[in-house]
């Protein structure tokens, strides 16, 4: 069944939609990230304009945060102090990220720029999280419950000025940090279309150094609000946001969820990140194939312009 | 038949009422300087300023009737490209074109090239008034009717485009390449179909042509015309509009995504806010 998409102007399976929607929001359920980090790649892939499909997806992002927003707040894992400060670098670093992913569409290198952003991205965060989750792994193996190490590791990041105290987080640390993590996933959001958990939520817990329990919380607090941020900027200024597209992917989102969190309640963690791990390189791996391979046809059509 | 044959006249008659009719000179009054090129056709305006305006044009029964099974082409939720039927009427003998142009925009063609083993857009070119869409049909080979002299007004695909304009300078075989990569993309979409349609005569005076539109049709004003031709003379055409555009819903939500983005982006955020919430809350009950 195909339904035509006013904004992008195409017409698209519905149940393409909707499963990649699905696909995202069993990521969701499972691993706590957004699943859009894979469900724009794969929108780009299926033949959505890079542009239309960032937006649309940012858009889909709300959804899926506010869904699992609701829970985490409920059981008080959300650091708001945290959360703000997050979302101020956030804020700006979305605003920053649509004037640029404006420029570079542009001059026509937008799709280059997404591609090398999701590669160089992908590839990192997936290699980290590999060789962490394959040494818990052995080492829980080899020495089951031995001695606990320091809450935190103490890094120079840690001697930077303007210090706050997060209580819940059990942090005294820079206000720096959290301002300028915000900002970089903002402008990741702005660019990519997704809501950056998966690189949050690796930040949060190596970098800033919070609570596992905390993170999850509070990093959908930041990316609910950027994501709102961003939708509401490409609408704006850029007019890609296809709700259409949004509403299907939506949809899939809803009902992947829950199925996503029963199986992931039945894995334990380490097997849980090995397996995101593997996932994430292998969009990497997918995404930096197309860029090397020669193109079936070296020339595309910009923006097409109707003069007066 | 017969009676069939005289209700569809009835009917292009009727309808043909709207479309524009243009008119090349009459041989009967010919100039000192008998010039082969024919003056490119108007819309509206009197087809030749030799005859007087108050002078009525002498055949009752025009000799081409044309007419589109559908006024225009709207692109609803189920759009998924259209094919339209072509279909009139002439006095024989003769051969009919038909000639379907989009609406002229400036088009940008990227060029990709490989840099440190990626592949990225380096090269761009941009061409004025390029036809978003292409499309002839002919009741005999094209190149044949062509050769005999009417090329002046009925042009090829190439021959359109040969008039496309470039934007700033670039070496001459350069552009050449960037001419071709359009023509390779456009085809790809199918915009500029890449073989030339067949106009069928039936009955030696009714013909009927299949438009294919492809789903990823820009939207705009088209221009339908087609040619009766005769030895390779054009010696009646009639052009109509051809409206393409959203309709319905999926008019009003790109009409609101340019014109109230802002309001726009405010409903976005909040449907997926509701639905967000509803579908965790639903869920979770399950």
């Amino acid at each position: 069944m195909e339904i035509y998409l006013p904004i992008a102007e195409q017409s698209m399976n519905v149940f393409i939609l909707f499963g990649l929607g699905g696909a995202a929001g069993l990521l969701a359920g499972m691993f706590g990230v957004g699943g859009g980090f894979l469900a724009t790649p794969l929108l780009i892939f299926v033949g959505i304009p890079p542009a239309v499909a960032v937006a649309s997806q940012a858009n889909q992002v709300i959804a899926n945060s506010i869904s699992s927003l609701q829970v985490q707040w409920r059981r008080g894992n959300v650091d708001l102090r945290m959360g703000l400060v997050l979302l101020l670098g956030g804020m700006i670093g979305s605003s920053a990220g649509v004037t640029l992913f404006t420029y570079l569409k542009r001059i026509g290198q937008i799709d280059f720029v997404i591609a090398v952003m999701y590669v160089v991205m992908l590839s990192s965060i997936g290699l980290l999280m590999l060789f962490e989750s394959l040494r818990t792994y052995f080492r829980r193996r080899r020495n089951p419950g031995g001695p606990r190490g320091k809450l935190h590791t103490h890094y120079l990041v840690h001697r930077l000025p303007w210090k706050m105290r997060f209580y819940k987080s059990k942090l005294y640390i820079s206000a720096f940090l959290p301002i300028g993590l915000g900002f970089a996933i903002g402008i990741l959001s702005a660019i990519l279309g997704v809501g950056g958990g998966f690189v949050l939520v690796p930040a949060m817990i190596y970098l800033l150094g919070m609570p596992t329990t905390v993170v999850i919380g509070t990093s959908n607090f930041q990316i609910l609000f950027v994501a709102a941020n961003v939708t509401f900027l490409q609408a704006a200024t850029n007019g890609t946001v296809d709700v259409v597209l949004a509403l299907l992917l939506i949809l899939g989102g809803v009902v992947g969820a829950p199925i996503g969190s029963r199986i992931a309640g039945r894995l334990p963690g380490v097997v849980l990140r090995g397996l995101m791990a593997v996932l994430v390189l292998g969009v990497a791996v997918q995404l930096l194939f197309q860029l090397l391979r020669t193109p079936v046809s070296p020339y595309s059509l910009g923006i097409r312009e109707v003069l007066p | 038949m017969k009676g069939l044959v005289a209700a569809l006249l009835f009917c292009l008659l009727a309808s043909t009422a709207t479309a524009q009719r243009i008119e090349p000179p009459r041989p009967t009054a010919p100039s000192p300087s008998s010039s082969p090129a024919l003056p490119a056709p108007t819309l509206g305006g009197p087809a030749d300023s030799s005859v007087p305006p108050s002078v009525p044009s002498a055949p009752t029964v025009p000799e081409l009737i044309v007419d589109l099974s559908q006024a225009r082409v709207s692109i609803t939720s189920a759009f998924q490209g259209e094919s339209l039927l072509l279909f009139g009427m002439f006095d024989p003998p003769g051969e009919i074109v038909v000639v379907v142009q989009g609406p002229p925009a400036r088009e940008t063609v990227l060029r990709k090239e490989r840099v440190l083993g990626l592949w990225l857009n380096t090269g761009r070119q941009a061409f004025d008034d390029v036809p978003a869409y292409y499309f002839i049909a002919a009741s005999a080979p094209l190149q044949r009717l062509l050769a005999r002299g009417a090329g002046g007004e009925i042009l090829s695909l190439e021959d359109r485009l040969a008039s496309i304009r470039p934007v700033g300078w670039r070496p001459p075989h350069e552009l050449a390449r960037f001419r071709a990569g359009l023509v390779e993309v456009k085809r790809r979409e199918d915009l500029y179909p890449a073989t030339f349609g067949q106009v069928s005569v039936q009955a030696g005076r009714l013909f009927r042509a299949e438009l294919p539109f492809p789903s990823r049709l820009p939207e705009g004003v088209y221009d339908v015309r087609a040619y009766l031709l005769r030895e390779g003379k054009i010696v009646a055409a009639v052009s109509r509009p051809l409206p393409v555009g959203k309709v319905g819903f999926n008019a009003r939500l790109a009409g609101w995504s340019r014109q109230e983005g802002t309001l726009y982006g405010i409903g976005a955020i909040v449907m997926a806010l509701v639905l967000g919430w509803l579908g965790g809350a639903v869920m979770r009950r399950l």
